[in-house]
């Protein structure tokens, strides 16, 4: 079995839980698997339980300057030594550390190819990065690079498979909704940063106000000090009726209870809505790489805060809440995991 | 309006004004300002975090700085904590616009791009 490191630098949760879902396959297969992340959301997440035994997580600090990101990145490979590097979004590295250093590297390589800002894509010539690539997995989405003769596309990348997911009944409970409760529960997610995070809150708060006792609203939160199960959470007087956070990671576990989801546009949020079949109203944040519209289709892009809510409350007067879709294939990490094996170590 | 209230504008999506009992009047824009809001500049003037927040911005060439107190380690600054002083690192409502326009510029720069 061979050894593997998976770059998965960067901000937010996406890199690392795109990584964790293919981590997951590939340790069950009996891979040893370390992963680096500085995302600054990753020091209270639970990574090592999320992987579990055999899996190795590296948090390098969201605050390493270019110089200290890029000689991390070099003490790693050289320290972990693995068999396959798999790179996820970055192809030249988020410092571009890696573009000098992939040529050289005796080890497969295997690029995990998401949207990139075009102007990216131009100004630092990542055609030509992606060439030190064995294979370029594309997964659930269109890229820039899709069409690449060593691309492949696969299913949406998840961190749960289906049977990991609690029921419709054991998730409405988990929300703390009675088992006679019929109303439809609307989640909204906070992700992306800080501030994001905290937006959420008053986005669900603003939802609840509108949609009174015709609805329940949670809003849900990562790990993290926003959380009233952090340590070191500082805890915040709210009036009567607002609504409170709840923690959950990953929240795919909880879709299923989910009749309406409203967030932002990231990888994550909206794979895990599409596979689920629940239906999403979500806002484009604007990101440095990621283009976060053009993953929303248009019924679900909302502009500003006051269209977010306003499209949410609609789906209520519509009756969408109650006819989500049928879920869908959640195996793309499974079949990549299968791609990799296949492709890349067996060459 | 509540003339008793303060007129500094909170959150990015949704601005609104703070709304909590004002303390004093901002002398470099005449807004009504509670004691959360109101901070000191470098020459010792006490005005609102909005006015500072601008001022620092215009004396401040270095845009690569670290954020390193993002409320996450529930410091004194921490947006569930009671703010007792301001980092001159904080968002003001000058940020909002800036911040969902960056330029393309620090590419490979922002080591917690996404």
């Amino acid at each position: 079995m061979a050894r593997w490191l998976l770059y998965a630098l960067g901000g937010g949760m996406g890199h690392f839980t795109r990584s964790c879902a293919l981590a997951r396959v590939a340790l069950k297969r009996g891979h040893r698997v370390s992963l680096v992340t500085n995302s600054d959301f990753a020091p209270d997440m639970p990574l090592e339980a999320m992987l579990g035994p055999g899996g190795r997580v590296y948090r390098l600090s969201a605050a390493l300057d270019k110089d200290a990101v890029r000689e991390a990145v070099e003490a790693l490979l050289e320290g972990v030594r693995p068999d396959l590097l798999v790179v996820d979004t970055f192809p030249r590295g988020i410092a571009g550390e890696l573009a000098p250093l992939l040529p050289e590297l005796r080890m497969g390589k295997v690029l995990v190819h998401r949207d990139l800002n075009p102007t990216y894509v131009e100004r630092f010539d990542i055609a030509s990065a992606v060439e030190a690539f064995d294979l370029l997995l594309v997964p659930g989405e269109d890229a820039a690079f899709a069409g690449h003769p060593r691309a492949v596309r696969t299913a949406p990348w998840v961190l749960l498979g289906q049977d990991e997911w609690m029921s419709r009944a054991q998730a409405r409970a988990w929300f703390g909704l009675e088992s006679g409760d019929a109303r439809p529960l609307f989640a909204v997610m906070g992700s992306g940063n800080a501030v994001e995070v905290a937006e959420a809150g008053d986005i669900a708060e603003r939802l609840q106000a509108r949609l009174g006792e015709a609805a329940a609203v949670r809003w849900l939160v990562p790990p993290g000090p926003w959380s009233p199960e952090h340590p070191h959470a500082r805890r915040r007087k709210r009036k009567p009726g607002r609504v409170p956070p709840r923690e959950v990671w990953p929240a795919l576990a909880v879709m299923p209870g989910v009749d309406v989801l409203v967030g932002a546009g990231g990888y994550n949020t909206v794979q895990e809505a599409r596979v689920t079949g629940t239906p999403l109203v979500a806002l484009a944040r604007e990101r440095r790489y990621d283009r976060q519209a053009l993953r929303l289709r248009p019924e679900e892009l909302a502009h500003t805060g006051e269209e977010l809510v306003a499209r949410a409350a609609a789906l209520l007067d519509s009756g969408a809440p109650r006819g989500r879709s049928p879920a869908t294939y959640a195996g793309g990490a499974k079949d990549a995991v299968a791609l990799i094996e296949r492709i890349v170590l067996s060459a | 309006m509540n003339a008793e209230t303060c007129q500094v504008a909170t959150g990015f999506l949704f601005t609104r004004e703070c709304g909590l009992p004002a303390e004093a009047l901002c002398p470099n824009c005449g807004r009504r300002v509670c004691d959360a809001h109101l901070t000191s500049t470098e020459e010792g003037a006490l005005v609102c975090t909005a006015c500072a927040g601008t001022a620092t911005r215009e004396t401040e060439d270095d845009a690569s700085y670290y954020y390193d107190d993002y409320g996450y380690y529930g410091g004194p600054n921490s947006f569930w904590g009671q703010r007792t002083s301001r980092d001159p690192h904080d968002f003001t409502e000058a940020d909002g616009g800036s911040l969902r326009h960056e330029g393309d510029a620090a590419f490979e720069e922002d080591m917690v791009g996404s």
